[in-house]
């Protein structure tokens, strides 16, 4: 019996510590990531002491969003570099992934591991981990930091911080549909469509001439909806009616009859509701079969392999609907960011190197590298691949959320992506769409 | 034997503090957590805001995270029967003395030393194209052109497309444990069972599966507990947002955790705890249950 009884402590042992891999296992994970990376697990237990009798020319520890390999982490590493080499401030720059720093710095900034400064994304940066950044509005003043930033990114920053700035941005990215100019030539498509019934023309003409007008994968299928709704009603609005499970709204009905149309009409890739990212951007867009696909602009360059050189890229903002709230002016737009820590004994040195990176020559090397918009204001020539996002950028005066606020909600969102696929791929109707979305109850 | 009490508390106590604080410890906060609203995972105790049993509650009351446990159960069991199915029949091929044998073993088990990522871009992306997949070749080149043209990762066909892949992984792990189990009983019983006229089908039947029950009860504990941290074929599956047919427990509490997508979302550590408290639950009963159905301890061979 007691045998039993042990071998049941035992499983349930094992059973807890396996299933808080996702949960408590995660605090053993992340805080494990950081103690793993001993470089700057060491400096920071006694760094406190060594920091207090050091001037500020001794290291910076920069935790970044990137793989040392990616084009982005590449420039990154140069600008370090040289940032080293002029100032002789050592860094110690650890490239952490996207899921190394979502998992890995909040715990780690809890810990007191020594971070200086670090990247992500602008909203993450500054709602989730806004209680862990220092205000930077002295030290952007300081070094005229603004003479040549991105204006309209930095009053996006100053938003999502509350007002003040704490965070600076950098390889800046808008959400738009991108398109295949020589699709559109052929099917003489002059403008690009500015409102509903253009982009229905538009659909219209590009199946005449034997191809997919509209293709989208799982991944971004919800933006569709968002940006629809937002046009109609505007984002917070949007938000609201998600998180609120307030599906009887006008708007939603109105939305998904919009898309029922064009599904019906046949404007949506065959295939859309199996799209699994990345087959409808590589083997549909990139391939030139399908014409339009509502994305950020880092699209160029993650299909720059496949589409080959010959493909002329086209960008226009989701268009405006009759009688909607919001116009071409509004999508989501941003940025990624640096920040530095508020506990941070470096952040003038910290603010020097945010400057190497998102200024000058680094920020160019970044932008081609990455095939990215580049922050610095002085750097007006673009890669070639995106120029056609400039005109789109430059009109930009109201900054949507991720989605346009269609992911608000976690236990909705997906829902809202399996029903939107069913109603772009044809197999229930708009009135089938809401009756989902509200069996779905939250 | 005489008991030397010192000995015992000084070989004892090492391994019983590793525990404390390897395995109790956490077990113990998560479900101290599983009661309270926790914004970030790491945050201070003094943060934490007790809410009793409303996260259980609203664990209840939330549809997806009822679709989440749908999808575990149906992982657990169609995905258990179809692997102990086949790892069972293969290890009893393995073990019939067929020429070859490691070579087929070392084949079996191949999948379980490739990376996740790579098998699940193999069946994503080409397995199960609708354009140029295998699935689509295969069943043009027999003429059947209605299976032809299903498409595989449409929502009525995901969860299933997900579980042949995810299955076509694990075989060969409890392949090898079954085959372990049977290579351990003793040759002396089929050849007394052959000179007494049984054929090979009722020697399985009444030598090798009573034999096993202990093995299948190790299977079925291993499978429960791997399913049950079901999360990296999921994820695979569905990049960047969930998706109802392949979401489980374990990204739900992910997703409750460090945030969903990439949009800005409520996080709730102590919510996330809750999961890992019912799905440890889960657990415990599949083992409980095993010990009762399949009871071993009136064997010995």
């Amino acid at each position: 019996m007691r045998k039993k009884v042990m071998a049941l402590v035992l499983t349930s042992a094992m059973a807890v510590s396996l299933a808080a891999c996702g949960g408590g296992g995660q605090t053993t994970e992340t805080a494990a990531a950081p103690a793993g990376d001993a470089t700057t697990a060491a400096p920071a237990a006694d760094g406190g002491q060594q920091e207090a009798a050091a001037p500020s020319g001794d290291g910076l520890v920069y935790w970044s969003m990137w793989e040392a390999t990616e084009p982005q982490g590449q420039a990154i590493q140069a600008a370090v570099d040289q940032f080293t080499a002029d100032t002789g401030i050592s860094v110690d720059l650890q490239f952490k992934g996207r899921t190394g720093i979502r998992e890995g710095l909040q715990p780690a900034l809890d810990a007191g591991t020594n971070i200086d400064l670090f990247d992500e994304d602008i909203d993450r940066v500054n709602t989730t981990w806004g209680q862990y950044l220092m205000d930077l509005e002295e030290l952007a003043k300081a070094a005229d930091y603004e003479a040549t930033a991105n204006a309209g990114l930095m009053a996006a920053c100053r938003e999502v911080g509350g007002g003040t700035l704490k965070s600076i941005p950098y390889q800046p990215n808008v959400f738009a549909f991108f398109y295949n100019q020589t699709i559109f030539d052929e099917a003489g498509i002059t403008a690009v469509p500015t409102t509903w019934a253009e982009l229905d023309a538009a659909c219209a003409k590009i199946k005449e001439k034997g191809y997919t007008p509209i293709t989208c994968d799982d991944a971004y299928i919800t933006c569709m909806f968002g940006y629809h709704m937002s046009r109609l009603v505007g984002e917070p609005k949007t938000e609201e009616i998600v998180k609120g499970g307030q599906w009887d709204d006008p708007s939603v009905i109105a939305t998904a009859e919009a898309y029922a149309d064009f599904a019906s009409k046949g404007y949506f890739s065959e295939t859309i509701a199996s799209n699994v990212w990345p087959a409808g951007q590589n083997q549909e867009l990139a391939m030139g079969t399908a014409a339009m696909y509502l994305n950020g602009s880092w699209l160029p360059n993650e299909v720059k392999d496949m589409a080959g050189d010959d493909f002329v890229w086209g960008c226009f903002s989701y268009p405006a609907l009759e009688g909607g709230t919001d116009g071409v002016d509004a999508a989501n737009y941003g940025a990624q960011v640096l920040a530095i820590n508020k506990d941070s004994q470096k952040a003038e040195d910290a603010f020097k190197l945010i400057c190497y990176i998102t200024q000058g020559e680094f920020d160019k090397m970044l932008s081609e590298l990455s095939i990215g918009i580049p922050a610095d204001s002085n750097n007006t020539e673009w890669p070639a691949l995106i120029s056609c996002v400039k005109p789109v950028m430059d009109s930009m005066n109201t900054r949507y959320p991720w989605a346009a606020g269609a992911e608000a909600n976690a236990d909705m969102t997906p829902i809202i992506k399996e029903n939107f696929l069913k109603l772009c791929g044809g197999s229930i109707d708009a009135q089938g769409f809401v009756d989902a979305l509200k069996k779905a109850g939250n | 034997m005489k008991r030397n009490k010192g000995m015992i508390i000084l070989f004892l106590t090492p391994t019983v503090l590793m525990f404390s604080v390897i395995f109790l410890y956490p077990i113990i906060r998560t479900i101290i957590m599983s009661f309270f609203r926790i914004d970030g995972i790491t945050d201070p105790v003094a943060k934490w805001q007790f809410t009793g049993l409303s996260n259980f509650i609203r664990l209840a009351n939330t549809s997806l995270f009822r679709i989440s446990m749908w999808n575990l159960f149906r992982i657990w069991l169609i995905g258990g029967i179809i692997v102990m199915s086949l790892a069972l029949l293969f290890a009893v091929i393995i073990t019939s003395g067929i020429r070859f044998k490691s070579f087929f073993r070392a084949v079996i088990y191949l999948p379980n030393i490739v990376s996740a990522v790579a098998l699940a871009t193999m069946w994503l992306q080409y397995v199960y194209s609708p354009k140029f997949g295998l699935l689509k070749t295969v069943f043009t080149n027999l003429g059947l052109t209605s299976l032809a043209k299903v498409q595989w990762l449409d929502n009525d066909h995901k969860f299933a497309a997900l579980l042949l892949a995810y299955c076509f992984g694990m075989v060969g792990y409890h392949m090898l444990i079954f085959a372990s189990g049977i290579e351990r009983i003793s040759s002396d019983y089929f050849e007394a069972a052959t000179l007494d006229g049984a054929n090979k089908f009722n020697q399985f039947r009444y030598i090798t599966l009573p034999l096993l029950k202990g093995v299948f009860k190790t299977n079925i504990t291993m499978w429960s507990v791997t399913s049950v941290g079901f999360f990296v074929w999921s994820q695979l599956f569905s990049t960047v947002t969930a998706d109802t047919q392949t979401i489980t427990p374990m990204v739900y509490m992910y997703m409750q955790i460090f945030g969903a997508g990439n949009s800005i979302t409520e996080r709730n550590s102590g919510l996330g705890a809750a999961i890992g408290v019912l799905l440890s639950v889960c657990v415990v009963a599949v083992f409980w249950l095993c010990n009762h159905l399949l009871r071993d301890d009136d064997l010995e061979f």
